[in-house]
């Protein structure tokens, strides 16, 4: 009988070295934050939030993006490998855009003295979490033959939406601040805050291309868990004929 | 240092957050590996059997 987990799956999820970078990278991030970049100075310390709000929508946008893509290879090669890949990815969005929500909760509270508003931006950017969350839930309730596929159709409308979010701020007046970067005149960053933020968001999308790898070696052993129930059934049914 | 509690809080959140998720899906995989032995060791058995 051939063995579900492979030795692949037994290896490390991501390179070592690649961990350690990542791991070093959020310590600098850190250092930049909270030591070097200066104090903002309308909003005070709070606006140092901000370093870690941005690069979480980053991160957010970048695998809504990975995910989309490997639902529309899924869907036109068939591969179970696009679907977990997908499937991880659309996870992680969930993961990092709660992240991003939660933190631009905590910053608008002492600035603007509310934690919500449904203005353009806020309103988009949850019902894009609203969707993926909505993608978590259908997954282990559609049928497995059409499993991927049902997957693949919510994950790219996901990633569709993806440009109205990033653009809500741009087309409608909100109450979230304009975009510091091409946002038109008067936008703008000092260069260490420019130079932080851009940081940020490298090492974020280190951290999260190592979130990534487990979470997609996880799909795989869930993939060959649910094989290997089938095959157990099989020869159960066998044995009673 | 007005806000310094807020600006605490928002950080705790983001990484409470990102390890929780880290811990949730590290757990799920020792379960899955578990279960993967255990029904390797059950398919062994039958096909044995048959």
């Amino acid at each position: 009988m051939d063995r579900m987990v492979n030795e692949f799956d037994d290896k490390p999820a991501f390179p070592l070295w690649f961990g350690a970078l990542a791991a070093l990278a959020m310590l600098v991030h850190l250092y930049l934050v909270f030591v070097w970049v200066p104090t903002e100075a309308t909003m005070g310390i709070v606006q140092r939030i901000f370093y870690f709000h941005v690069p979480a929508a980053t991160v957010q946008f970048t695998a809504c993006f990975v995910g989309g893509i490997a639902a529309i290879l899924y869907l036109v090669t068939r591969d179970n490998r696009y679907d977990d890949l997908s499937l991880a990815a659309n996870e992680t969005v969930v993961v990092f855009g709660a992240v991003n929500i939660a933190m631009g909760m905590m910053w608008a509270k002492p600035i603007w003295g509310i934690w919500w508003t449904w203005d353009a931006r806020l309103t988009s950017s949850f019902l894009l979490l609203f969707l993926y969350a909505a993608y978590l839930v259908i997954r282990p309730a559609a049928p497995v033959e059409a499993r991927g596929t049902i997957c693949a159709v919510v994950c790219i409308l996901g990633m569709a939406d993806v440009p109205l979010v990033y653009m809500s701020n741009r087309l409608f007046r909100t109450q979230h601040p304009s975009p510091v970067m091409g946002g038109g005149q008067g936008s703008g960053l000092a260069p260490e805050m420019m130079k932080t933020l851009f940081f940020g968001m490298f090492a974020m999308l280190l951290l999260w291309w190592c979130v990534l790898s487990v979470r997609r070696r996880v799909a795989r052993l869930e993939r060959a868990a649910a094989d290997l129930t089938r095959r157990a059934h099989e020869l159960d049914d066998l044995r009673r004929d | 240092m007005e806000n310094l509690s807020w600006l605490f809080w928002a950080y705790a959140a983001g990484w409470l957050l990102i390890f929780g998720y880290l811990f949730l899906i590290a757990r799920k995989e020792r379960g899955l590996r578990k279960k993967i032995s255990e029904l390797e060791e059950t398919i062994e058995e039958r096909w044995k059997r048959r």
